[in-house]
């Protein structure tokens, strides 16, 4: 053909090539079977499945995500295993940074020359500074709503004798309640998210995610590649949601370069326990609440993990370990649940970070941490190229106040009132 | 039939028996409940799983004829069949052991009084309900609540923004939204509805700070106590949330009313006493008075009283019961704090009435009070009573208005 014409023969073959592309192909596309008893059927299904839930709306989503049950491991908050927070690091793709992120930091560097002062009467004028928009008077009558929420509870409710392992129930939970509300409402003219915010008491967070697989060992089904299933049901003591998202903390960029330890051991060694019910996402409220991002979380330490017995059991080290653990779970379980409820999921990564806080107490010692979840992405097809991680801040212990004498509190710590003043005020 | 039915009847049977009848009467009214006996399931893996109880021995009746010598295998230090058993004399332990201790009867006991004492706890359902309440505590009721305190809820500057919408919210996510499940179960709802409705009352806190005067505290015991003629009455337990202040609240009636209610006549509850369905005791302490705080509290005043219905199913209360029960413990809070303020005597009239609201609610209907103590003098039933203007209402938007009115009282 190209030789009758008098055209050169390369003009021919790009008449050509551009005619094939025009034309649109006769037959579909050549796909694997749904239905054949193989692999490449098996991931055909599960491809057309992942389509039908990306393109369906959120409450179908999370339905169609939820459906099928299947043994899981219940991953506990607050557990009694030994180094949980390795173990939950790796469940969750979380990297731990010690230390508050930067709109924080500041009361790390005051904090050690806090602690040498032991009396509280008057905070030194330097500490007003590092809170924008809180002058010394409004920073005192904080002060005196904390002491007052200590006092009501510890000096002059009467109250009958603790039953055993009741104790932080009875003292220190409505204290806990009676310092958030109460804190809520002072900053609410600092912070107005905070009267749009919801404050539940006691609510329920739940999660349920799939990380890593495994070859079945026995059974009928053995010699199957199956999926780790994890499950998350927290209760907090306490939180604030709030209607709008709170910024993040980092880029999701700068998250790359953190270490997140590997756990090659399977996750029942941990020990973690597997069970088959109900799979549940939930940030404390269902999907039409329009509080439906978080803001931040109270935990409150059981009396089985208090300091005083684990010192007696000799297992001081664990305390803090305990705490991050706890934190970690709680906060990625609350912000995995943000995630969903706005669409995202394991197929779906987030576009954008959701970012919560927690603060864990047992009644004197506080602990502040921060999360930013960068991915959802975990299980095993889509963590294959996933350079992202999810980051937990925390800060070492801080004690809020020594004693109460005659009705008097001793040694009252203003790092820690500002922490939660700071920690209340984020807003976008 | 399985050979375990088959034994269960034969019990059964030998249980209703002519001759055992009589025996088994004898247990079950020595011990006041039914002990039936029933296969009890062991859980043993090494012998069988089900057994019975073994059966109540009833000890044989030790007979005392004056005048014979009794002989026992005492001395002989083992069994002699012939022979009576020894009684040994009463042993106590030098030391106290929690294990084996049985409780003196209570004529023994140190708080023993002859003059019983009827309680009013959280508990009580007063079989006349809102008429009783009256009468135990000299109390006129009004039958609306006052309109300057309504108005208060009317002005646009003491609304929340977006009021209906956000209480509406509140209500579903009470309702609705607060549980994985289809519904939250019925104290879950209550209680979640009752402190939505308080959280959105307090964020107006911004505009008015005086509501940052006040506490909210959950659980606190309650001890006051008083004559009513020539009974001795305690008002006793926990009973809601209480929302108190650093100030008290201002009177509702005016001097002038107050003094007009020493024409009003109590409904008497006659031929029915009027300590019936309270709980008679013989052993308490007299004059308790507590406010459930030490006295160097910093938030005093009583402000509200919220109470929550239906907590505890084997507890329910009927509307008219629930409602006596704030009518009394609205009156035991103020009573408390007048002891406090006036001394224990009872007083004619006080001169600074102490007032007291209280709010009840089941989750759809709610019950607004307010009470206001004019005297402590029970003795008598004419002079200067008590007065008690309360309203209820069912399902409405109004309510919220009536909720936050009370709120704001005492703030402006």
């Amino acid at each position: 053909m190209a030789a009758r014409s008098r055209l050169p023969l390369l003009f021919h073959l790009k008449l050509v090539h551009t005619e094939a592309a025009a034309k649109k192909p006769a037959y579909p596309p050549i796909v694997h079977s749904l239905t054949a008893k193989s692999k490449a059927a098996k991931a055909r299904q599960l491809e057309e499945w992942v389509k039908k839930t990306i393109a369906s709306p959120v409450e179908e989503k999370l339905a169609t995500i939820t459906r099928m049950q299947r043994m899981k491991f219940v991953v506990y908050p607050q557990t009694f295993a030994r180094n949980a927070d390795r173990w939950y690091q790796h469940f969750t793709k979380t990297a731990y940074v010690s230390g508050l992120p930067e709109k924080f930091s500041l009361g790390q560097e005051k904090s050690t020359e806090e602690k040498s002062t032991e009396e509280g009467s008057s905070p030194p004028a330097a500490t007003q500074a590092t809170l924008p928009g809180i002058d010394r008077d409004a920073f005192e009558d904080i002060r005196s709503v904390v002491t007052r929420a200590i006092l009501s509870v510890h000096w002059h409710t009467k109250k009958p004798r603790t039953f055993v392992y009741r104790d932080q129930e009875q003292m220190v939970a409505p204290f806990l309640r009676n310092l958030v509300t109460g804190l809520t409402f002072s900053l609410a003219k600092y912070n107005p998210l905070l009267l749009q915010a919801s404050v539940d008491l006691n609510p329920q967070v739940n999660f349920y995610w799939w990380r890593g697989q495994r070859i079945i060992p026995k059974g009928h089904r053995k010699g199957r590649v199956e999926a780790h299933k994890f499950q998350i049901d927290d209760h907090p003591h306490s939180q604030i949601r709030i209607t709008q998202q709170l910024p993040e903390f980092t880029s999701m960029e700068a998250s790359y370069a953190a270490e997140v330890p590997e756990v090659t051991v399977a996750p029942n060694l941990m020990p973690l326990f597997r069970r088959q019910y109900e799979n549940h996402v939930f940030t404390g409220s269902k999907l039409p609440d329009p509080a439906c991002f978080g803001h931040t979380q109270f935990h409150l330490v059981p009396d089985r993990y208090r300091r005083d017995r684990m010192a007696k059991m000799q297992q001081l080290d664990q305390v803090e370990v305990f705490l991050r653990a706890n934190a970690l779970t709680s906060l990625f379980a609350w912000t995995g649940a943000q995630a969903m409820y706005q669409g995202f999921w394991n197929y779906e990564d987030v576009t954008r970070p959701f970012v919560s806080q927690a603060v864990i107490t047992d009644g004197k010692f506080f602990n502040f941490f921060c999360y930013q979840l960068n991915t959802l992405a975990l299980s095993v097809e889509t963590d294959a190229d996933n350079p992202r991680k999810n980051v937990l801040w925390g800060n070492e212990t801080l004690k809020l106040y020594d004693r109460v004498e005659d009705g008097v509190v001793v040694g009252l710590n203003d790092d820690v009132i500002r922490l939660l003043v700071q920690f209340l005020i984020n807003q976008p | 039939m399985l050979p375990e039915t088959i034994q269960c009847l034969k019990a059964a049977t030998r249980l209703f028996s002519q001759t055992d009848f009589s025996k088994d009467l004898r247990w079950l009214s020595s011990h006041g409940r039914a002990s039936f006996r029933q296969a009890r399931r062991c859980f043993i893996v090494s012998r069988c799983l089900t057994a019975k109880s073994p059966r109540p021995r009833i000890p044989r009746e030790r007979v005392e004829i004056p005048g014979l010598e009794v002989i026992t295998y005492g001395e002989r230090m083992h069994y002699v069949p012939g022979l009576a058993k020894p009684v040994n004399p009463h042993w106590e332990r030098d030391y106290k052991d929690p294990r084996y201790y049985y409780a003196p009867p209570s004529h023994e006991m140190p708080l023993y009084k002859d003059e019983p004492c009827y309680v009013f706890h959280q508990r009580t359902s007063a079989l006349e309900g809102v008429a009783q309440a009256l009468w135990l505590t000299k109390t006129k009721m009004i039958p609306s609540l006052p309109p300057q305190l309504l108005s208060l809820a009317e002005r646009a500057s003491n609304q929340i923004p977006d009021q209906d919408e956000r209480v509406q919210t509140a209500i579903k996510h009470a309702c609705f939204w607060d549980t994985t499940e289809e519904k939250p179960d019925k104290t879950k709802y209550c209680n979640t509805l009752l402190l939505n409705l308080l959280h959105l009352c307090t964020t107006l806190q911004t505009s008015h700070s005086a509501i940052g005067r006040r506490n909210l505290v959950d659980s606190y015991s309650l001890m006051a106590s008083w004559k009513r003629g020539n009974d001795l009455l305690q008002i006793r337990g926990q009973n809601g949330l209480l929302l108190s202040c650093m100030d008290p609240l201002s009177e509702v009636s005016g001097k002038e009313e107050v003094r007009g209610t020493a024409d009003h006549i109590l409904e008497t509850l006659y031929p029915v006493s009027s300590t019936i369905s309270l709980q008679k005791v013989h052993l308490y302490k007299e004059e308790v008075n507590c406010s459930g705080f030490t006295d160097d509290y910093p938030y005093p005043h009583a402000h509200t009283i919220y109470f929550l219905e239906g907590a505890d199913p084997r507890w329910k209360l009927r509307p008219e019961q629930f409602r006596a029960k704030m009518v009394m413990f609205a009156f035991g809070n103020a009573l408390v704090r007048a002891h406090k303020l006036y001394g224990p005597q009872p007083q004619r009239e006080l001169d600074h009435p102490i007032t007291v609201q209280a709010v009840g609610t089941n989750g759809r209907f709610f019950h607004f009070l307010v009470f206001q103590l004019n005297t402590t003098d029970f003795s008598r039933d004419d002079g200067i009573k008590n007065q008690v203007p309360a309203g209820l209402s069912g399902y409405r938007p109004e309510t919220f208005s009536k909720f936050l009115a009370l709120y704001l009282h005492g703030v402006l």
